[in-house]
């Protein structure tokens, strides 16, 4: 048995607004993500390879909010973060406010493998890549017309989610688990359109945006990540999975729709447990998303 | 203004003398207060002190536990009393948060800190800033001004000047004892280095990362807050951060559960959610603070290898103070007349 579940932001997506040439960008991203992912999967891959697969896939496709494409800060910047952990022996590596590494993730993963450090942040994880040699970007590779746009319009006082989805909530993730019954998770983000320089939100953040431990579960988050990060949402659905038996489904459910909603917040998760079962759920009107069984099971979804 | 306020303040005195009176009449005793403080848990040992080192960490421990005692006890919140016992031993030079920070590979001080409301519960906290005098007042001032939690580096200096905080210059932190603490780091990473060649990064020794500040607390209200402030670890690569920032692994408070902060090695604390783990082991498991704070610390943390202690407090004023290093700054007072200093392992802390 093996699996992987993605997803690419979760928010208000009125089926209005998206119009079925942008839908079919969404979904052909998803498509390539989810198959990316998996492929490394049936191959006898691990579920850490397959989960930073994923999310390479993403951070590169202009229409998510993460690497190239993702959401600029009010100063017209990419300011990215992204985290990944290894369910085996929780290990885990994050980096937080990078400008210029064209994927967040990979450099997250060298956290992991190659520093005594979790978290690194600013110019003292862009430091780091180069010593690890990481090729630097300059930060315009990841400025698109469409996030331009979004910015002004975020400025000029419109709802962003009224124009173009899902900007405020974007976020990518996956979760996976392999044929040797390992998890894994990896998120990755640009954060809020006209966000304040120097914010951090729950994407990076180990226990709040993603977490993965063998036999208990793997959780990538994505929604509004001040109050993901005050809930400790990703550790909280493995606690409760783990310390009260609740079943995958219920522990996703109590927090989306319990715990979050009354603090106020809004979002949504993709999770698998240690048998490889996938709970994708959210609490806003849409959530790109998209899941891959060996059993046969695949599916793409927005709403 | 004066007239409505008078019989205004005689209502509320009323009031008060009569909740006093019932409390006493259905022999209830008044709600606890309690403050717990940790100055940091690693290699502390009695042949490693010196009498006078000694007592001059007791005393800045007692003026920390005091003065937020203070606040508690005249009627402030848990809130007010974690951040003044943080701030009074950020500014004791002889603790690893504020002035006397110890000093990244640049020889600079790069802070943490982060505060947490139990009754949100709402929290901030701020990172890698270089040039705010009291870290944990500017986490504060996330959490009340700014709709965000984690603000780091320029952007949160910026968002200080916004506030109108004062910047000082990166010397301010700096301190003698330090800067030879990051030249005998350097020197050792140099030897190990040559010895054997390897591509990590921000090696430091445990005995460095010692001086962690923290402060939970509980108020008359029956509110928790709990608060964290860091240099981190000597010769760390720069914009490195640990657990005490992160919401969850090194600072957690909700009236729910407990309220905890943590010190020690910060990288396995961020992996095991070490204070959030803490409290839903209170929540859901149903073990006591004593019971969840051994289980997170002696059990699950020396399973992986990390060093480190937490201080812990639940909403009925129990108290925890545990650590697998050999010793842990730290100290406790309450209302139930409970006031003590502690460093090393051999004085009873249960």
């Amino acid at each position: 048995m093996y699996a992987i579940a993605i997803h690419g932001g979760a928010g208000a997506v009125p089926r209005a607004t998206l119009s079925p040439e942008r839908e079919r960008r969404y979904r052909e991203g998803l498509e390539a993500a989810l198959d990316g992912g998996y492929a490394v999967l049936e191959a006898g891959g691990t579920s850490l390879d397959a989960v930073a697969t994923a999310v390479r896939l993403l951070e590169d496709h202009p229409s998510f909010n993460a690497g190239h494409g993702a959401a600029l800060t009010r100063d017209g910047a990419a300011e990215l973060d992204a985290a990944i952990m290894d369910g085996r022996q929780l290990r885990a590596g994050a980096v937080a406010s990078v400008r210029h590494v064209k994927n967040p993730i990979d450099l997250a993963r060298r956290v992991m493998e190659k520093s005594r450090h979790v978290l690194l942040v600013g110019a003292g994880a862009e430091e780091f890549a180069l010593e690890e040699h990481f090729t630097l970007v300059p930060n315009q590779y990841f400025r698109t017309a469409e996030r331009l746009e979004q910015l002004e319009s975020e400025q000029h006082g419109q709802r962003v989610s009224d124009l173009v989805p899902p900007a405020p909530h974007g976020t990518v993730g996956a979760v996976a688990y392999d044929s040797r019954g390992d998890l894994a998770a990896a998120t990755s983000t640009g954060g809020m359109t006209n966000k304040r320089p120097g914010r951090v939100g729950d994407s990076p953040i180990i226990g709040a945006g993603t977490y993965a431990k063998n036999g208990v579960c793997a959780v990538s988050a994505t929604g509004h990540g001040e109050y993901f990060i005050r809930a400790v949402a990703a550790h909280h659905v493995c606690a409760a999975v783990e310390y009260r038996g609740l079943t995958l489904t219920q522990a996703v459910h109590e927090l989306l729709h319990h715990i979050l909603r009354g603090l106020g917040g809004d979002g949504g998760l993709i999770a698998i447990d240690r048998e490889g079962r996938i709970v994708m759920d959210f609490s806003t009107e849409g959530m790109f998303r998209g899941a891959r069984t060996a059993a046969g099971h695949r599916e793409i979804a927005i709403y | 203004m004066s007239p409505p306020t008078l019989p205004g303040s005689i209502a509320v005195l009323l009031i008060a003398a009569a909740a006093l009176l019932s409390a006493a009449a259905r022999g209830a005793a008044p709600a606890p207060i309690a403050l717990v403080i940790h100055g940091g848990a690693g290699v502390i040992e009695p042949a490693k002190m010196s009498p006078a080192r000694e007592a001059s960490y007791r005393a800045g421990l007692a003026a920390a536990l005091d003065a937020g005692y203070d606040v508690l006890e005249r009627g402030g919140t848990s809130l007010d009393a974690v951040t003044v016992a943080v701030r009074l031993m950020e500014d004791d030079p002889q603790f690893n948060a504020g002035r006397g920070a110890v000093l990244n590979h640049e020889g600079d001080a790069e802070l943490d800190a982060a505060i947490m409301d139990g009754a949100g519960p709402r929290a901030g906290a701020v990172a890698g800033i270089r040039r705010v005098k009291n870290p944990i007042e500017l986490a504060r001032l996330v959490m009340e001004k700014s709709p965000h939690v984690l603000l780091i580096a320029e952007g949160a200096e910026d968002f200080a000047l916004e506030q109108g905080m004062g910047l000082v210059p990166r010397g301010y932190f700096r301190t003698e004892a330090r800067e030879h603490e990051l030249e005998e780091a350097r020197r050792a990473e140099k030897a190990r280095a040559a010895a054997t060649p390897t591509t990590q990064v921000g090696v430091a020794s445990a005995a460095s990362s010692v001086g962690t500040v923290g402060a939970v607390a509980l108020d008359r209200a029956g509110n928790l807050a709990a608060a964290t402030s860091t240099g981190g670890l000597t010769n760390k690569h720069r914009g490195r951060v640990g657990d005490t920032p992160l919401i969850g692994a090194g600072t957690y408070a909700s009236n729910e559960s407990c309220a905890v902060s943590g010190t020690g090695e910060g990288e396995y604390f961020i992996r095991q959610v070490v204070a959030y783990d803490v409290c839903a082991e209170v929540l859901y498991r149903r073990l006591t603070l004593a019971q969840a704070v051994h289980e997170v610390v002696q059990v699950k943390l020396r399973r992986t290898g990390g060093e480190g202690g937490v201080i812990a407090l639940d909403r009925a004023g129990n108290i925890a103070m545990d650590f697998n290093s050999a010793g842990m700054f730290r100290g406790a007072r309450d209302s139930s007349g409970r006031r003590e200093i502690a460093m090393y392992r051999d004085i009873p802390h249960h």
